[in-house]
């Protein structure tokens, strides 16, 4: 279990001991931080290795600055630890960032922890121990929407579309968004065509993308 | 009052017709007054009246002219009237005209009529008095000769010029000035030859010739009349001038001694007997030349017959002058056969009639005879009054040169008082000129630095203006700064720490609350739940506390928003404001910037002192690449052309100016004020 909260950690064992105990004899390493996550991975791909990881995204990055987040984390356990299930458990709920994390990773458990109740995290547990993944709801509401619209927006043009929603302006979008104002322009006139609201301006397009659930 | 009025514009109307009538009556007076003179003068010409009539319509039309004003048509007027009096022979009243015509000319100062008035005085004088004479001459030489300056050599009045020349030759061959005279002369000719007019020119070759004579140049004489012959050819005058010139050359031979060639030239003459018998006095004296050539040459064979047939044409005549010549030739001629009593009988008469016409020559020669035939003791009285009257010649000459000389300097030294005058008055206006274009060079200068240095001020004030804006601006932005960091700071605190810690402890509780089954699961379960609701809430503060709420560039429209708050605060006014998001207020220029918050300070002032409003709007608008300001209140108004634009509004104005946009300021009392500022971005 990597997160950066004692307490969280606290909260996983609660709920998993104490209603699996009879079950399952289950052993947990814990870390705090990026160093020492990733010397616990190695380690047990060398000797045990873990059956599941809990991985946080948000994590005090590597001390030599090459593991960031959980993400990197989970990135690096897959190849170590191929056999083991990685369950991803954040506080972003941001749609980009699900798409991110389910392209990057594809997590055997996708917990939102702000939906995330004790049960929910055991049923999550069961399901991906008898080998089903498990997904939050709001995993679920993205994938739905994604599957409802005819066409889907790539990472790119859904952070956009989340900066412009944050008010960000146009023309500061570029240090949001690794990409040029020109071609960030032609992005979103892309997206105003797709949405079939085209010259029509940024608070037409922002609402558009909410009613289509983008944002 | 109107009637009063109307009267008033009557009367005037009334002065001013009779003032036309007046002035119709002069000009007409004008005309009927030069047609009478007219008149008078033809009626003067005509030579049929009696000299009377004639000189009685003179003074007629004199005493019209008098009354006229004086123009240089009445100078001209009474000039002809002069003539006419010369030609009436009544030469006092010629004087008389003719010196009103000189103070007439100078009163107003026609230089051209004074040159002419002083020629015709000098006429008049020719014959009386040689020295006024050549007064008037010369001044009317001097005026020539200045004209003649003025005009660059132009040939202007050269004719009237060699006229005066002329004179004054004469005059000063006269009084026996040689040199003088023959310089005079060839100036004469110069300027007869500038005028392209020959008439006078034999004259003054004649005069040339006779000065050559007296100086003893005989053959420079004898060219010099032969000359004279040969500008007069094919002229009126030739006959004239062949005579005369034959007689002077004659003449020459004889001061010479060549008598044979003297005598062929007298009979050259004499063979002009058509001409002659017309002219006796001339006839006369050409055989009264020859007869005296015979005698000197001691070619006796018609003498004295030809001595008495000059003498008795001479008598028939009455040519006193002659006569007198004649009969101091005879004396002579009688003293050299040794016949004394004879001559002195003609030398007697001839003495007589020389004293009479005050022939200083012939008196002189006279008395020479008179010593010489006359017993010892009256020859002795002779020699005397010779001597004396020698003297006494040699003393009026030399009185005439210094007269002539003082006449020169004192008319030359008023010339030159007169020059003098005006290089004085020309140095004092160049030095006035100087002087002014120094000053104005200065003022220029002075004003073009002031202008500079006001130039310069408004320049650092400028300058200054904007530094203090990019204080304010900079302190505006590090204070939004500070407060975007701590509240992305906040953000994330509440995000990774709180909201955390918070989960866990949810988490943590829901697990124990799951495996504890008592009453009370369900009631925990309902704070677990509000637990989760209170997570998401500082969910959703960290969300907006951590997005970019508040971009770089609303630093400029949060300190015009402070602005207006703080000043509506102070003087409790309600106040709204708007500001169009589609201006990029980062790409606009400071000064700019600086303006519209002045402006915005200047409008809100006037607003505060003298509106009484009880709310005032305030937007930004982004129209067409222009950015209008419309401040509004809703406070007394103002009737725009009563009040005289105050200090605040001019500030406005030149600030909007400044900016290449445009200003209006709307108003209507009781409604409220208006005003809208539009400028391009």
């Amino acid at each position: 279990m990597i997160d950066d909260h004692p307490m969280i950690i606290e909260g996983y064992k609660n709920t998993l001991l104490g209603e699996n105990q009879k079950e399952y004899q289950i052993k947990i390493d814990i870390a705090s931080n990026c160093d020492d996550a990733y010397a616990n991975i190695v380690k047990s791909s060398e000797t045990v290795p873990y059956d599941m990881l809990f991985i946080d995204i948000k994590l005090p990055p590597s001390s030599d600055g090459t593991i960031t987040s959980g993400e990197d984390l989970a990135k690096h356990a897959k190849e170590l630890l191929p056999k083991s299930k990685v369950i991803i458990l954040t506080m972003h709920r941001e749609d980009h960032r699900i798409h991110n994390i389910l392209k990057n990773i594809n997590p055997a458990g996708f917990l939102i922890k702000s939906d995330l109740t004790s049960s929910e995290l055991l049923l999550a547990f069961n399901n991906i121990v008898k080998g089903k993944a498990y997904y939050s709801a709001t995993v679920n509401d993205h994938f739905r929407k994604m599957m409802t619209n005819k066409f889907s927006l790539d990472e790119k043009n859904l952070k956009i579309l989340y900066h412009l929603s944050r008010g960000v302006k146009t023309k500061n979008l570029p240090n949001y968004v690794s990409l040029s104002l020109s071609a960030i322009e032609k992005r979103k006139n892309q997206i105003k065509e797709m949405f079939s609201i085209a010259k029509a301006d940024d608070q037409k397009l922002l609402e558009e993308a909410r009613k289509r659930g983008f944002i | 009052m109107f009637r009063f009025l109307l009267r008033f514009i009557i009367i005037i109307l009334l002065l001013f017709q009779i003032g036309c009538d007046n002035l119709d009556k002069e000009v007409k007076n004008e005309e009927l007054k030069s047609n009478l003179i007219q008149s008078h003068i033809d009626e003067a010409r005509n030579k049929k009246n009696s000299d009377e009539e004639r000189k009685n319509n003179l003074e007629k039309a004199y005493g019209i002219y008098s009354t006229l004003i004086d123009n240089t048509y009445k100078i001209e007027k009474i000039q002809e009237i002069s003539f006419v009096y010369f030609e009436l022979k009544d030469y006092d009243n010629y004087r008389i005209m003719n010196e009103k015509a000189l103070k007439l000319s100078k009163s107003i100062n026609d230089s051209l009529n004074i040159a002419e008035s002083h020629t015709y005085l000098g006429l008049y004088y020719k014959a009386s008095r040689l020295d006024l004479a050549y007064e008037n001459f010369y001044e009317a030489e001097e005026i020539y000769s200045s004209l003649y300056n003025k005009q660059n050599g132009s040939e202007g009045h050269a004719f009237d010029r060699g006229k005066v020349l002329t004179d004054l030759a004469l005059i000063l061959r006269k009084i026996k000035n040689y040199s003088e005279s023959e310089s005079l002369t060839i100036k004469a000719i110069e300027n007869f030859e500038l005028a392209k007019n020959n008439l006078y020119i034999p004259l003054c070759y004649t005069n040339l010739g006779i000065i050559a004579k007296y100086t003893e140049f005989y053959d420079k004489a004898i060219e010099y009349h032969k000359k004279a012959i040969e500008y007069a050819k094919g002229t009126e005058a030739e006959v004239l001038q062949i005579l005369t010139s034959y007689n002077n050359i004659g003449t020459t031979y004889k001061s010479q001694k060549k008598y044979d060639k003297a005598k062929e030239y007298y009979n050259k003459a004499l063979t002009y007997t058509d001409f002659l018998s017309k002219n006796p006095k001339r006839r006369a004296r050409l055989i009264d030349n020859l007869a005296y050539v015979n005698f000197l040459s001691n070619d006796t064979s018609n003498i004295p017959d030809l001595f008495f047939k000059a003498l008795k044409i001479r008598d028939s005549i009455g040519d006193k002058y002659g006569i007198a010549t004649n009969k101091l030739h005879l004396a002579e001629y009688y003293k050299s056969i040794g016949e004394d009593s004879i001559s002195r009988m003609y030398a007697y008469q001839s003495k007589d009639l020389s004293l009479e016409l005050q022939k200083n020559e012939e008196l002189l020669k006279t008395y020479q005879v008179l010593s010489k035939v006359s017993d010892s003791k009256e020859g002795l009285e002779y020699a005397n009054e010779y001597i004396k009257l020698n003297d006494s010649l040699v003393k009026e000459e030399r009185l005439f040169r210094d007269k002539f000389a003082r006449i020169r300097f004192e008319t030359d030294e008023i010339v030159e008082q007169n020059q003098q005058i005006s290089r004085e008055n020309e140095i004092l206006i160049i030095a006035i000129l100087g002087l002014t274009a120094l000053f104005l060079l200065g003022y220029i200068i002075f004003r073009q630095q002031q202008s500079n240095k006001e130039l310069l001020f408004a320049q650092t004030q400028q300058e200054s203006n904007e530094e203090i804006y990019r204080l304010f601006i900079n302190q505006q932005i590090k204070l939004e700064e500070g407060r975007q960091l701590e509240q992305q700071r906040m953000s994330e605190e509440l995000h990774d720490g709180v909201l955390g810690r918070l989960f866990g402890v949810r988490l943590s509780l829901d697990g124990i609350n799951q495996r504890a089954n008592d009453e009370f699961t369900d009631s925990r379960n309902k704070y677990i739940e509000e637990l989760k609701a209170i997570e998401k809430e500082i969910r959703l503060i960290s969300h907006d506390l951590g997005a970019e709420t508040l971009p770089s560039d609303v630093a400029y429209i949060d300190a015009v928003e402070n602005l207006i708050k703080d000043l509506c605060e102070v003087h409790k006014l309600e106040f709204e404001f708007n500001n169009d998001e589609d201006i990029d207020w980062e790409e606009i220029d400071d000064q700019k910037k600086v303006n519209f918050f002045r402006i915005l300070q200047e409008s809100m002032q006037n607003i505060f002192k003298h509106a009484h409003a009880d709310s005032i709007k305030i937007n930004f608008d982004y129209v067409e690449d222009k950015i209008n300001l419309t401040i509004l209140d809703d406070g007394i108004g103002f009737r725009e052309n009563k009040v005289k634009k105050g200090i605040g509004l001019k500030n406005i104005t030149s600030r909007v100016s400044q900016m290449s946009g445009v200003v209006k300021f709307l108003s209507e009392v009781n409604s409220g004020t208006t005003v809208s500022v539009s400028v391009p971005v």
